[in-house]
């Protein structure tokens, strides 16, 4: 089975004309990542009763001749921070590593009334923290283009078991970059919605004022019909909204051609790579043919985003994180030795279950909040974020979407950057500013990159206004007709 | 910056523990961070109000009614220890 090329919307056509079962390709496909994923690692656990249940249940639909959605039985991965009822979910951390989840998270409920199969659950950097996926406690994920790269982070398990042909789409939460900067390392789509517009009931929080779920795809086309099937207004999340995505699978070229599309001149210099400037511009360039307009933009305070987000994000991790001391989210495994008291108890428990880059954050954000200190980190960064925003406010006055690099390198090597935080940090300088702004924006792959070319992929971003996600997916849809 | 003192006391208020090996690094990571940190002294935010997140920023109010639509025997089945539907921990005081 030509698993590589499959896209939702060809695996729909193709079992409505009954050419295969669901239960046929789920039963390959485990089979296939028995195998594969032995050099990849984009799986913590796979789910394979319950896939296999589901598969069923959508064939039996089909041989009743029944109404199915375009998702149905369609195999996706789910990031290992997103709870799925009654299975583990361990978002990478030993702390967590034996939690089973009581509920499912809104967005795997709306899955699951699609009747999509969940294949398994996907490695992430520890809580989401990281670039590269190498902070995870368990395993360390290899990009399938290269596997001495790493596939991003920190839905890297995610876009690496998409890239690998192991799901045929990914779920991951993007609260800096963690879906598009992955997207972009392994040639795949990533969607960061807009703040709000996905609920985050059920995503284990890391900073609860930028998190968003969002779909990792090998089409914009995939991207858009997951995203219209998770976003809504959710009464479990209280900063969800409601909004109508009609035109999101079905933009007509006259609409698109009359959006402005604005070029931040501050993101096209120093200390990018060049291979990323080329495929950029290879990538306007292809726009333009579609007849978009392009004008250049300011995006001023963009140069301060890296430390207002290192600044706001540890500070509501280390609030987010405190609920952790393996006790109520199941006991940590290796704990034998007893304590006398629940105060011990909390030391040693987050001190040997937390990983290394998660009690940097905590302990970061713990400064940046405490006395004396809140003035000159945090409230200063709380105002520097609205004065990030406010650029791209202004940006929006005269233009209609903007366009970027999503990452300032292609994928960097295994180990390149772990020693160095900082150096790991700044990996996320095109796409944090968004997730302040608490803008949608996606990273599209500049062409079709094929798995053993031994070309590391490259992707573009596309930044909309809030709710605007048709403009940038309507673009992107024209985009990837181009290519094809 | 940070001295070794001031280390320990957010490692206190963090409630984690932290292995003397590791003091020396983490120092000197959160010192380049911080230095980094240090650009943001030179925009001007006099007049700026700080962005406390969120897209719509509006209250959402609910009737203030319980919900028990999650089974809470699934989160108690997570606990190491319970007695009668309780979590069970060490004493808080010796």
């Amino acid at each position: 089975m030509d698993l590589e090329n499959f896209t939702i919307s060809s695996f729909h056509k193709r079992l409505l004309n009954k050419e295969f079962s669901v239960l046929e390709i789920v039963q390959t496909l485990f089979k296939f990542i028995e195998t594969r994923d032995k050099e990849i690692n984009a799986y913590l656990s796979l789910l394979k009763d319950g896939a296999v249940t589901e598969a069923e249940r959508v064939d039996i639909a089909l041989a009743e001749n029944k109404f199915v959605s375009i998702l149905a039985g369609v195999p996706l991965a789910i990031k290992d921070n997103i709870l799925i009822n009654n299975t583990k979910t361990t978002a990478a951390s030993k702390i967590l590593e034996n939690y089973i989840a009581s509920y499912d998270a809104t967005v795997i409920k709306k899955l699951r009334s699609a009747q999509a199969v969940f294949l398994g659950k996907t490695n992430l950097d520890e809580f989401a923290m990281g670039a590269s996926t190498e902070n995870s406690g368990f395993k360390i994920t290899k990009n399938p283009f290269d596997l001495s790269c790493v596939p991003g982070g920190s839905s890297g398990g995610s876009a690496a078991a998409v890239a690998a042909n192991m799901a045929l789409a990914a779920l991951g939460s993007d609260t800096g970059g963690s879906v598009r900067q992955p997207g972009a390392f392994c040639g795949l789509v990533g969607l960061k919605p807009t703040y709000g517009a996905v609920s985050r009931f059920g995503l284990i929080a890391m900073a609860s004022s930028l998190d968003q779920i969002g779909p990792i795809t090998k089409t914009v086309e995939d991207a858009a019909i997951l995203f219209k099937e998770i976003a809504g207004k959710d009464e479990f999340d209280s900063t969800s909204v409601n909004h109508a995505y009609d035109e999101i699978l079905n933009s007509s070229i006259d609409k698109i051609r009359k959006l402005r599309i604005g070029i931040p001149k501050e993101y096209f210099i120093g200390g990018i790579d060049k291979k990323i400037i080329e495929g950029v511009e290879q990538a306007m360039e292809k726009i333009k043919s579609l007849k978009l307009e392009f004008k250049e933009i300011n995006l001023p305070h963009t140069k301060y985003a890296i430390s207002c987000y290192y600044i706001i994000m540890p500070a509501e991790v280390s609030a987010n994180l405190a609920r952790f001391e393996g006790v109520r989210y199941s006991s940590m495994p290796e704990v034998e030795e007893k304590v006398k008291t629940l105060r011990d108890l909390y030391f040693r428990n987050r001190g040997s279950g937390l990983g290394v880059e998660t009690r940097r954050r905590i302990l970061l954000g713990t400064f940046v909040l405490s006395h004396g200190y809140y003035d000159a980190y945090y409230a200063k960064a709380q105002k520097v974020r609205e004065l990030i925003k406010n650029d791209f406010v202004e940006a929006f006055k005269e233009v209609d979407v903007i366009i970027s690099p999503t990452t300032p390198t292609p994928a960097f090597k295994i180990g390149e950057k772990t020693k160095d935080p900082l150096s790991m940090y700044l990996s996320d300088i095109f796409t944090c500013p968004i997730n302040l702004a608490g803008l949608p924006a996606i990273s599209i792959p500049v062409k079709k990159y094929k798995l053993d070319s031994g070309e590391l992929p490259i992707g573009f971003q596309l930044i909309g206004k809030p709710f605007h996600e048709a403009d940038i997916l309507g673009i992107g849809q024209f985009y990837e007709k181009l290519e094809a | 910056m940070i001295s070794k003192k001031d280390l320990e006391n957010l490692a206190e208020l963090a409630r984690i523990e932290l292995k003397e090996s590791e003091e020396k690094k983490l120092l000197k990571d959160l010192e380049s961070i911080l230095k980094h940190f240090d650009e943001l002294k030179e925009a001007n935010t006099k007049k700026v109000k700080p962005m406390t997140g969120g897209t719509f920023l509006e209250n959402i109010f609910r009737s203030d009614e319980s919900l028990s639509r999650l089974d809470p025997d699934g989160a108690i089945k997570q606990f190491p220890e319970k007695t009668r539907g309780f979590l069970k921990v060490p004493p808080v005081f010796e």
